[in-house]
């Protein structure tokens, strides 16, 4: 089954809070209230880290709640991408330099759109979502040409399937 | 007797904003131990404000350890501040940070009914409170300029001043706003469906909530009078403005409920009366003095009582700054509360707490 319009079309975010002051997360769960209303764009917020795609996390990482982020995004399925919202999760922040903050998620994971602010503004989180709407098509297509590169070393006039590629791989092994 | 389980709630969950952990043990369904963890955000910001910032900075950093009751942060070091260089504020600052605390105030009652009501399995009514509570934001926005994290206060005074249209238009807004509270209060007070998950659930009795120290809604809700506007008149003159205790006595979810919304009503009327009785003054006392001494504050944050210690040396920077957040007074009893519960209605019992971690470990 091929999933990848769905997952265009409704992305489903997972909610992180490493630390932050909840000024960020009242701001994400206004983001689903009527007034703006996220859910227009296809997003639900769930608990769920194996059915999310999206990784919205707010604070700066302290040194208790940098295993939970890393297992979490280690349980999310690819294609993912993650949000870090606002200015301490980005960079630390005024947090930047306390004895028990690490100062910015991206020091653990990969973060593919920064929201700046303190605290940031339900209209920036749109816009950082639907960036990483685009970006999530893109790393969905990306995960699809790994497999269309290998069709080239099969001959002409072959369908690509998994026994083919299964064969491809056999002789390395022995 | 039957078997014991052990289930794990956190540290990330769908119904929790911040990272805490229980450890719920029950029996046949039924819970009869609560183990609580809520030491997951601790930052070091008392470390860093009696190192890293000078006295007049750190009412902005100290305003991070919340972003749902950053105003009750700054304004109660400003004040301890204050009290430490000896310094009296004008008297139309003092009304004006009154004016944001009953604002955030609402929006903080709001959003925890909110909390409560999706917990409970009532999603349109998570919409809908929310919905109505969009009104204080963009007032908030349109006093401080942010909507969260307003830095408002400042040593010796406020930092904005609020021109009288804005005035006006809080005033309008308040008046949008009570027909929606009305038809809040009535499906909070008379919804069968929300009654059933609410009533009789949660429930801390009044020695309990002597005994276990309890502070804020959850102890007005158990039937203690317990409320620093009502017993402090020398920073803030709450009672000039209006101020009235509520208190009930069922102690459970509902009567949290109900505890918040009485409260909105009350925020309300302070809120006109001080933009009624605005008194022209300046807005900043200055002061070359640096801190010195020993003080202490209490102030009625949306949760309960907040208190801060300080002590100076002369220097620019603080020797030593102690804050304690209402939420970890309520720690106790909220681990108490759960026993004897159902395990299907414990998000919405947490949720009832409004339990704000960020402040318990700073």
């Amino acid at each position: 089954m091929n999933l990848a319009p769905y997952r265009k079309k409704s992305p489903w975010i997972l909610h992180y809070n490493a630390g932050g002051c909840n000024g960020c997360d009242i701001e994400i769960l206004a983001c689903l209230s009527p007034k703006y209303d996220i859910e227009r764009f296809g997003m639900i917020n769930t608990g769920n880290p194996k059915q999310s795609d999206i990784l919205l996390v707010t604070g700066p990482v302290t040194k208790r709640s940098r295993e939970r982020l890393v297992e979490i995004y280690a349980q999310m399925p690819e294609p993912k991408v993650v949000i870090s919202c606002g200015a301490c999760a980005s960079t630390g922040g005024v947090f930047r330099g306390m004895y028990n903050c690490e100062g910015g998620v991206d020091q653990f994971i990969p973060v593919d759109v920064y929201v700046c602010g303190c605290g940031t503004r339900p209209e920036q989180i749109i816009d950082g979502v639907v960036q990483a709407l685009a970006i999530l098509e893109k790393k969905t297509k990306g995960l699809e040409e790994s497999v269309k590169l290998k069709k080239e070393a099969v001959k002409e006039g072959h369908q690509l399937n998994r026994r083919h590629i299964a064969d491809e791989i056999k002789p390395v092994l022995t | 007797m039957g078997r014991q389980y052990e289930i794990p709630v956190g540290a990330q969950h769908i119904s929790l904003l911040e990272p805490l952990h229980f450890k719920f043990t029950t029996e046949n369904e039924k819970i009869i131990r609560t183990d609580a963890n809520v030491y997951y955000v601790h930052r070091g910001i008392e470390q860093a404000c009696c190192s890293k910032f000078k006295f007049r900075q750190v009412s902005f950093v100290v305003g991070r350890v919340c972003g749902l009751c950053s105003i009750s942060h700054t304004t109660a070091y400003s004040q301890v501040a204050e009290k430490l260089l000896k310094l009296d504020i004008p008297k139309r600052a003092k009304y004006l940070r009154m004016l944001v605390i009953e604002l955030d105030r609402i929006h903080s009652h709001l959003l925890c009914l909110s909390h409560v009501a999706e917990n409970s399995g009532f999603e349109a009514l998570f919409m809908k409170t929310m919905q109505y509570r969009e009104f204080s934001m963009e007032l908030l926005e349109a006093v401080c300029g942010n909507r969260i994290q307003y830095d408002f206060s400042i040593v010796g005074g406020v930092a904005r001043d609020l021109k009288p249209e804005t005035g006006q238009l809080i005033l309008q807004r308040l008046k949008n706003f009570m027909p929606q509270l009305e038809e809040l209060v009535g499906i909070y007070q008379h919804n069968r469906t929300l009654s059933l998950k609410n009533k009789g659930v949660g429930v801390l009795s009044k020695d309990d909530a002597l005994r276990l120290n309890v502070v804020g809604p959850f102890a007005r809700a158990a039937g203690l009078a317990v409320d620093v506007r009502n017993e402090t008149e020398d920073l803030l003159p709450w009672k000039e403005v209006g101020f009235e205790m509520i208190t009930d006595t069922a102690g459970d979810v509902h009567a949290r409920n109900m505890i918040r919304l009485r409260e909105i009503y009350i925020s309300i009327r302070i809120i006109q009366n001080i933009i009624n009785g605005l008194p022209e003054s300046a807005l900043l006392t200055e002061t070359k003095a640096f801190p010195d001494g020993e003080a202490t504050v209490r102030l009625e944050a949306p949760r309960g009582e907040l208190f801060y210690y300080a002590k100076g040396n002369k220097t620019q920077v603080l020797e030593r700054l102690k804050i304690k957040a209402p939420t970890f007074s309520n720690v106790a009893g909220m681990v108490h509360a759960f026993t004897g519960n159902e395990y299907g209605s414990a998000a919405a019992i947490i949720a009832s707490y409004d339990p704000c971690l960020s402040c318990t470990a700073r």
